[in-house]
C-alpha cells in the first residue's frame, strides 16, 4: 500500500510546480546561435553580390544531392568592381531532401553559405511539395534583409 | 504468473485460438512494428513478428556516400542513441585510417555519448510507463529532463535529433565557451529527473505486480538470441562493451554496472534506471578531466579520407546493446561495404521466447521492455 | 425560494409535466458539468503532467469542450459494412441512458429531486448494471477481434465490481436503516457516515472506478493495447456519447452519491439550520457540489497516476479482497446494530471502531497479497552495484 501512496504524493508535488510548456506559436523559445535549419546563401554588401561564386563545392559534398548550381562570367569583375571572377548563376536548393547536416557549410571555401539559424527556418511547410525548391533570391532574402546572424563553423 | 504452453487443458467442447494483430500502426508498438499474437482466450500461445516496414537500404546507401556523408545516417539508424551509433562509426572508420584524435575531443565524444545514453533511457522509462497505462504523467517526467539534454545538444551541434556532429578523427567544430557549465547543471537536473522517476514507478504497487515475473529470460537463453545490452544484464550476466573491451577512452572512468537477478521486466527497468545514474557518473568525471584547451582533429587530416584497404569490426556499447559497424575498403573515399549490426534486431528475436505463455496485455509489457528502435532493426 | 422550484414556478401542474421539467433542468445541469467536467480533468491532469492543458479556444481554454461537442457534431457517421446494423446504432444509448437515469433519484437540495424513491439506493446501484449489456453490443456488433475482446473483459470486470458497490451502499443502508437517500442524508446531521463507515467508502471509491472503466481500471479501454476496447469502431458523437457523456456523466452521479450516502450530502455540516431563512438551498447546493467535486478530483488524481491492473489481477483484487471484507462488513454492522442499543453516540463509536479495524485488516491483507521482497531485496542488488564493483 504505501507504494501506491508514494506514487499519490509524487504527483501531487508535481502538481504544484509550475508546467514547463509555452504556449507555441504565441510565445517562441529562444534558438541557440547554432542552431540548424536550412541552408541559405550570404549578401556581400561591400561588392554588392553574394559571397558565392558558384564553385560546385557544396554540391559535390551534400549526401542527398539537393543543390543544383550553375557558375557565370562576373560582370562585375570586368568591370573592376568585384574581386570574383566567375559568380553564381542559378542555385536552387530542394529543402524537401535537404537532411540539414551541415555538411555544405563547412566545405565552402568562401562562407558563402550558412545555416538559417532563426524561427524562420523551422516555419516553412508549405501546401504543395514544389514550393520546398528554394531558388537563389529566396536563398539571399534573409541575409540582404539583414534579418540573420549566421554562424559558420571556423 | 505465466501457464505453462505445453499444458494439454481439458476442454469439453472445442476451441479455436484466435489471432490478434497488434497492428503496424498502434500506439504501444514503439514503431512500425507489426506483432501477430495467436491466443488461446487471454494467454499468448505464438507470437509472430513482421519487420520491415521501416527499411530504406541504409547499408547500400552508405556505399554510395563517402564517411563523412554516411555519419548522417547512423544518426538516422539509431534515433534516440544517435551519438552512440555516430561513436562507433567513426571509431570503425579511424581504426581503418589509423587516425588517433585528440584528447579534448575524445572527451567532448565520450561525455556527448553519455548524456545520449542518459536521454535514450528516458525516453524508454516514459514509454514504458505510457505502455503499461500511465498515459502521460511518466512520459512527461521523463521527457522534462530530456529536453535539457537535447536543449544542451542543441547549443553544440545544431540540431536535436540528428546530430552528425562527430567526425573521423574527433569532432566537427568545437563546443561553445559554457559548455562545462552546462554540462553540470544537465547532470543535476537528469539525477533529479531519474529521482522523480523513481518515486513515482519504482515501489508503485501495481507497477510490480504488472512487470515483476513477466518476460523472463535466463542468461543462457539470452545468450543463445544474440541479446545484449541492459536485457542480458537484467537476466544477470556482467558484461558491459565499455568495462569488458574498453574503447576510446572508457578506462580512465570509474563507473559500476548494474545487474539485475530476475530477468524480468522490473529488473530491466531498474538496470536502465541505474544505467541513468552510473552515466551521469561518467560524465561528472569526463567534464573533470577534461582539457580547456586543445585541437579538435588531428592535424594532418586529408581533406578526403581514403583509409588503406582492410576490413574492421568496431563494436560499442549502445543503451540497447551491441552496435556494431563492420567496413570492408577498398582505398577509395566510400567503403566497400558497411554493415550495421543491430542491437534492436538481435533483442527482437528473443520476444517469442519471452512472450509465449503470457498474457495479452503483457505482451506490450514485454515489447516496451526490450526498448526497440523500429529504424535499428529494419536498417 | 425552494417551494419555488417544488411545483416549477409555484404552479400545481400536472404531474407528468412536473416531471419532465424536472428532467429537463436535470439535463440541462448535466451536460453544462460533463462539458466542465472534461475541461476540468484536462486541465487538472495536465498540471499533473507539468503541462498547460487548453488555453486557446476561449479563455484560458474554457470553450474547449465545447469546440470538440461541435467538431464531433460534424463528423462523417461511420458504421462498417460488416456490422450489425441495429446493435451498432443503439449501443452507445444503451450504456448511457442507465447512468443517466441514477441522476433521476438523487435529492441535489431539501426536497429537489426528480422522484423521490423509497427505494431510492437499491434503484441507483440495480440500473447502471444495465450498461454491461451496451458494452456486449458494441463489442459484437463491431465485427472487430479488439472489440470483442474488450466486451467482453468488460463485462467480466463491470459485472464483478457491481458486487462490492452493493454491499458497500447495504452497509451505510443498514446503518442509516432505509434506503431511501433523503433519509440517509438526514440521519447524518450529526457526523457523516464516512466516520461511521470508513470501509464502504473505500470500497466504493474502488468499485465506481471500476465501473466507470478508469485507469487502473480501464484494461476494457486499455488505450496502450486495444485501443478503445468495444469503442474501437465509433467515431463522431457516438464515441463522445460514450466517452465523455457516460463516462463523465458517470463519474458526476456516482460522486454524487458518494456524496450524499458518505460525506452527509446538504444535510451536514450545518444544512438544515434556520439561520439561512430563505437560501439555505444556496448553501445545500454548494455544499453538495464541492463534496461531490472532491471525490471528483480524488477519482481524476488517482487515475492519472496509477499504471492499469491487468485483467486477472483486477479480479483477483475484486473477488478475493473487496468482496470478503464487504461481506465481513455487513456482517458486523448487523450484530452491531441489532445488540448495541444503548444509546446513538455509543452505536457509532463502535461502528467506527468496527469499520476502522476492518480498513486496517484490509490494507493489510492487500500488503500480504502484493507483498514484494522489500526494496533493499529488490533493488539493492541492482542499485548497489556501485559498491560491489
Amino acid at each position: 500500500m504505501i507504494g501506491v501512496l508514494r506514487s499519490l504524493t509524487a504527483t501531487m508535488a508535481t502538481m504544484m510546480r509550475k508546467p514547463v510548456t509555452i504556449e507555441y506559436p504565441s510565445k517562441h523559445r529562444r534558438v541557440p546561435e547554432r542552431d540548424r535549419a536550412f541552408p541559405i546563401l550570404l549578401w556581400d554588401f561591400e561588392a554588392d553580390e553574394p559571397f558565392c561564386t558558384g564553385c560546385h563545392a557544396c554540391e559535390r559534398a551534400c549526401p542527398v544531392e539537393c543543390m543544383t548550381v550553375t557558375m557565370k562570367d562576373n560582370p562585375k569583375h570586368a568591370e573592376g568592381k568585384s574581386k570574383r571572377r566567375k559568380i553564381v548563376d542559378e542555385f536552387f536548393i530542394d529543402y524537401g531532401r535537404c537532411m540539414r547536416c551541415n555538411i555544405c557549410v563547412e566545405v565552402c571555401n568562401f562562407d558563402a553559405i550558412a545555416m538559417n539559424n532563426t524561427w524562420t527556418g523551422h516555419e516553412l511547410s508549405s501546401v504543395d511539395r514544389k514550393d520546398l525548391i528554394m531558388d537563389k533570391e529566396q536563398l539571399l532574402a534573409l541575409s540582404k534583409a539583414k534579418q540573420i546572424r549566421p554562424w559558420v563553423p571556423s | 504468473m505465466a501457464i505453462e504452453p505445453e499444458t494439454q487443458v481439458e476442454r469439453e467442447f472445442e476451441t479455436q485460438d484466435l489471432f490478434v494483430n497488434i497492428g503496424p500502426q498502434h500506439p504501444a508498438t514503439h514503431g512500425v512494428f507489426r506483432m501477430v499474437l495467436e491466443v488461446d482466450g487471454e494467454v499468448v500461445r505464438n507470437l509472430i513478428p513482421h519487420i520491415g516496414y521501416m527499411h530504406r537500404g541504409g547499408e547500400k546507401l552508405s556505399e554510395h556516400m563517402d564517411y563523412r556523408q554516411a555519419i548522417g545516417y547512423q544518426d538516422r539508424t539509431e534515433y534516440l542513441s544517435q551519438f552512440n551509433a555516430e561513436l562507433c562509426y567513426v571509431l570503425a572508420v579511424e581504426k581503418l585510417a589509423g587516425l588517433v584524435p585528440p584528447e579534448r575531443a575524445e572527451y567532448i565524444r565520450i561525455i556527448l555519448t553519455e548524456l545520449n545514453r542518459v536521454s535514450s533511457h528516458f525516453m524508454f522509462l516514459g514509454a514504458f510507463g505510457t505502455d503499461l497505462g500511465v498515459f502521460g504523467t511518466s512520459f512527461t517526467y521523463a521527457f522534462r529532463e530530456r529536453e535539457h539534454i537535447l536543449d544542451l545538444f542543441e547549443e553544440v551541434s545544431g540540431d536535436r535529433l540528428m546530430y552528425a556532429y562527430f567526425r573521423p578523427g574527433g569532432v566537427a567544430w568545437d563546443v561553445p565557451r559554457d559548455f562545462k557549465d552546462r554540462v553540470r547543471w544537465v547532470c543535476k537536473q537528469a539525477l533529479v529527473g531519474a529521482d522523480d522517476m523513481d518515486k513515482l514507478l519504482t515501489d508503485n504497487e501495481i507497477f510490480i505486480a504488472r512487470t515483476r515475473n513477466i518476460g523472463k529470460l535466463s542468461i543462457e537463453d539470452a545468450i543463445d538470441y544474440g541479446v545484449t545490452g541492459p536485457m542480458l544484464r537484467a537476466s544477470g550476466m556482467k558484461f558491459d562493451l565499455r568495462r569488458d573491451e574498453p574503447y576510446s577512452i572508457y578506462d580512465r572512468f570509474d563507473f559500476d554496472i548494474p545487474v539485475g537477478t530476475n530477468g524480468d521486466c522490473y529488473d530491466r527497468y531498474l538496470v536502465r534506471l541505474q544505467e541513468i545514474r552510473e552515466s551521469i557518473r561518467i560524465v561528472e568525471q569526463a567534464v573533470e578531466q577534461m582539457p580547456d584547451e586543445g585541437p579538435i582533429l588531428p592535424e594532418r587530416m586529408p581533406r578526403m579520407l581514403r583509409p588503406a584497404a582492410g576490413e574492421v569490426y568496431m563494436r560499442c556499447e549502445d543503451p540497447r546493446g551491441e552496435y556494431g559497424v563492420y567496413i570492408i575498403s577498398k582505398g577509395a573515399t566510400q567503403p566497400y561495404r558497411c554493415r550495421i549490426r543491430s542491437p534492436s534486431f538481435c533483442n527482437l528475436s528473443a520476444l517469442k521466447h519471452m512472450t509465449v505463455g503470457h498474457f495479452v496485455a503483457d505482451a506490450v509489457t514485454i515489447l516496451g521492455a526490450t526498448d526497440i528502435v523500429l529504424c535499428s532493426v529494419d536498417r | 425560494m425552494a417551494l419555488l422550484l417544488w411545483g416549477i414556478f409555484g404552479v400545481d401542474m400536472n404531474v407528468w409535466l412536473d416531471a419532465f421539467l424536472r428532467l429537463q433542468i436535470v439535463v440541462i445541469v448535466m451536460t453544462v458539468t460533463v462539458m466542465g467536467l472534461i475541461y476540468i480533468e484536462r486541465k487538472f491532469v495536465g498540471r499533473i503532467q507539468m503541462r498547460l492543458g487548453p488555453m486557446r479556444t476561449g479563455p484560458y481554454g474554457t470553450l474547449q469542450s465545447v469546440a470538440d461537442a461541435l467538431k464531433l457534431l460534424t463528423k462523417e457517421d461511420i458504421r462498417p459494412a460488416t456490422a450489425d446494423f441495429w446493435l451498432f446504432e443503439l449501443a452507445p444509448y444503451v450504456t448511457f441512458v442507465p447512468v443517466f437515469m441514477t441522476l433521476l433519484a438523487l435529492p441535489f437540495m431539501e426536497g429537489w429531486f426528480v422522484r423521490d424513491l423509497q427505494l431510492g439506493l437499491f434503484y441507483i446501484v440495480a440500473i447502471p448494471g444495465v450498461t454491461v449489456i451496451g458494452y456486449l453490443m458494441a463489442g459484437w456488433a463491431s465485427d472487430n477481434k479488439y472489440a470483442l475482446l474488450g466486451a467482453v473483459r468488460s463485462a467480466a470486470q463491470l459485472i464483478s465490481y457491481e458486487l462490492p458497490l452493493v454491499l458497500a451502499v447495504l452497509a451505510v443502508s443498514m446503518v442509516a436503516g432505509s434506503l431511501n437517500l433523503n433519509d440517509i442524508i438526514l440521519q447524518q446531521d450529526t457526523v457523516p457516515n464516512l466516520v461511521l463507515q470508513p470501509l464502504p467508502f473505500l470500497i466504493l471509491l474502488t468499485a465506481v472506478l471500476a465501473e466507470l472503466s478508469r485507469r487502473p481500471f480501464d484494461i476494457p479501454i486499455g488505450e496502450s493495447e486495444l485501443v478503445g476496447g468495444p469503442w474501437v469502431e465509433y467515431s463522431g458523437i457516438r464515441w463522445s456519447i460514450i466517452f465523455a457523456l457516460t463516462e463523465y456523466a458517470g463519474l458526476w452521479a456516482f460522486s454524487l452519491i458518494g456524496a450524499m450516502v458518505f460525506l452527509g450530502g446538504w444535510e451536514w455540516p450545518f444544512g438544515t439550520r434556520d439561520f439561512w431563512g430563505d437560501f439555505d438551498f444556496v448553501y445545500q447546493l454548494a455544499l453538495v457540489f464541492s463534496k461531490s467535486f472532491l471525490l471528483i478530483l480524488t477519482m481524476m488524481w488517482i487515475s492519472a497516476t496509477f499504471p492499469r491492473l491487468r485483467i486477472d489481477q483486477l479480479m483477483a483484487f475484486c473477488w478475493k479482497i473487496l468482496l470478503p471484507f464487504g461481506f465481513l462488513q455487513v456482517i458486523i454492522n448487523g450484530i452491531v446494530l441489532t445488540y448495541v442499543d444503548d444509546s446513538e453516540t455509543a452505536r457509532n463509536v463502535i461502528l467506527f471502531l468496527t469499520s476502522s479495524a476492518l480498513v486496517v485488516a484490509m490494507a493489510y491483507v492487500i500488503y500480504l497479497a502484493t507483498r514484494q521482497p522489500s526494496r533493499e531485496e529488490r533493488v539493492g542488488a541492482i542499485l548497489a552495484a556501485r559498491s560491489a564493483q
